[in-house]
């Protein structure tokens, strides 16, 4: 009787620690985009000539991204309700960059108090602004190229945004969560959220332009492997 | 020393247009740190740093150009009260500086963008007041007598200067939460239309004097081209807001125009009740009022 109630103590440990477990679920999806994808509106970036230097074909606006397999890039997929347990944040940093007068990524998962790491790779200046209701909003002027600053996030929030004062076209947002239990869709539409312990949880994804959808989803256990389909009209 | 006032009244409307592009092109924040830009004294002006960096360097220099006013007025101006114009002046900017950098470091609250906007015009009009008192004609103004009874003329230009400075609250409002109280504004814009309409028809009917018709026909023209201003910014910034149907420069034009305008207007209105009053003041003493020597 002892052994197992230390068994469970410990499981129970491994849970709210985060740690793989062994009869943890990945969720994996893909969201697709129906319609014909917005034509990319040009960006104007002759309000700073090293912006413009960067990109001597033209930059086009980045809010919108159809990927050529018809599905959605830069959506943010989260577990909205259902996890129980604390996760402690990592302390890695996330990596935010500054490059060619663009965020990358322009969309990111970040955990309450892990570490973000702001980086400068342009060889001019910006100023990094966040405008979070749950956190402290920053204004950071960020002058030098390969400059570096790191911020936390203190309280969950879906989504943060993020802009640049100097350069009116840059902006990106970060879902701020208690957990880890968030992806976000890449060049093939696809998103992965791994780890996902046993329960009923309900999943959302949200885009900048097309806003928010959800589902339901049910795990039952043992290394399940449940596939999600979103889908937005373009 | 009148002519000096007169180029800090114009350096300050150009501050205030300086200040209006900020806000119309969203450049409040794209420093941000106070007093110092990135640290520096002339950050590279690029994006946003353009109008927040020259707007910050027009302020410093009006700033410069009204402490030295101040001074020249504490040091040679023999009337009191116009020697505390100065130093209300000096305050004015003092703390208009430091309302700006408020704004720029809690993020542009709309309270203090608020107070900030509506201190300019106030500061606008000090200067303008100091420029039309240190002039060789508020000296020598003989007392006017008006061909009739001036009392309404005083009435009306006092409602008239109540809605207007009402209406720069509510212009500062309007521009700096995107729409809010917009209703209020335009109800307000028709009062002071009808005001302005009956001074102009108030005074014409009651004098012939040049230097109080001036001003009120230059009031009735500037309200007028205010107002559509004002329709046009409603339109771009809020009717047609989101639509893309509007290019930006004219979005930038109408609100900053709109804004500069009001300006103006407020300072004619400041400047006819000024004169007015100082016919009135003459005419009650019955004497031309004691001349200083130009210094
Ligand atoms: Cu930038």
């Amino acid at each position: 009787m002892k052994t197992m109630l230390a068994l469970g103590v410990a499981f129970a440990l491994i849970f709210t620690a985060g740690l793989p477990a062994a009869d943890a679920a990945t969720l994996a999806g893909k969201v697709a985009f129906e319609g014909t994808a917005p034509v990319a509106e040009k960006m104007a970036m002759d309000a700073d000539p090293t912006c413009q230097m960067l990109h001597p074909d033209g930059a086009v606006a980045d809010d919108v991204i159809v990927n050529s397999n018809g599905t959605l890039k830069n959506v943010f997929v989260y577990v909205k309700e259902g996890v129980t347990g604390t996760f402690p944040a990592p302390t890695d940093a996330v990596q935010f960059d500054q490059h060619g007068c663009q965020y990358t990524p322009k969309v990111f998962g970040i955990q309450v108090n892990q570490p973000l790491e702001i980086i400068n790779s342009d060889n001019t200046l910006h100023n990094v602004h966040a405008l979070p209701q749950n956190s402290k909003e920053f204004n950071l002027g960020m002058p030098i190229q390969g400059m570096k600053l790191k911020k936390t996030f203190t309280s969950p929030e879906v989504m943060v945004k993020i802009k640049c004062e100097v350069h009116p076209w840059m902006s990106a947002y970060a879902g701020v969560l208690e957990h880890p239990f968030y992806g976000v869709t890449n060049e093939e539409g696809a998103f992965e959220i791994k780890n996902l312990p046993p329960g009923n949880y309900v999943v959302e994804t949200w885009h900048e332009k097309y806003g928010a959808q959800t589902q339901n989803v049910t795990i039952a256990g043992a290394d399940e492997a449940k596939e999600l389909a979103f889908s937005y009209k373009g | 020393m009148h002519r000096y006032c007169q180029a800090v009244a114009a350096a300050t409307f150009l501050l205030i247009i300086a200040g209006g592009l900020v806000t119309s092109t969203g450049s409040g924040l794209a420093v941000p740190d106070w007093p110092l830009s990135y640290g520096q004294f002339f950050p590279p002006m690029i994006g946003g740093i353009r109008f927040e960096h020259t707007h910050r360097v027009i302020a410093g220099t009006v700033g410069i150009l009204t402490l030295i006013l101040s001074i020249w007025l504490f040091r040679r101006e023999q009337r009191g009260w116009v020697k505390r114009l100065g130093l209300a002046a000096l305050a004015a900017v003092v703390v208009q500086a430091v309302l700006g950098g408020i704004t720029v470091l809690y993020f542009l609250p709309d309270i203090v963008s608020v107070t900030h906007a509506c201190l300019a015009q106030t500061f606008f009009g000090l200067t303008v007041a100091i420029a039309l008192v240190t002039s060789k004609g508020w000296r020598e103004d003989l007392p006017y007598e008006f061909d009739r009874d001036p009392s309404s003329l005083r009435q009306i230009l006092i409602a008239t200067d109540v809605f207007l400075y009402l209406q720069l609250i509510l212009g500062a409002v309007v521009r700096h939460t995107e729409g809010l109280g917009i209703a209020f504004h335009i109800v307000v814009a028709l009062l002071v239309l009808l005001h302005v309409l009956i001074t102009l028809q108030t005074a014409s009917r009651i004098t012939g004097e040049k230097k109080i018709l001036r001003p009120a026909l230059s009031l009735g023209l500037l309200v007028t081209i205010q107002f559509f201003l004002g329709l046009g910014a409603f339109i771009v910034k809020i009717v047609l807001k989101n639509t893309g149907a509007v290019p930006y420069p004219a979005t930038v034009f109408f609100a900053t125009a709109h804004q500069a305008t009001g300006a103006l207007v407020l300072a004619t209105a400041l400047l006819l009740t000024m004169r007015v009053f100082r016919r009135l003041a003459s005419r009650n003493c019955g004497a031309p009022v004691a001349v200083p020597s130009e210094s």
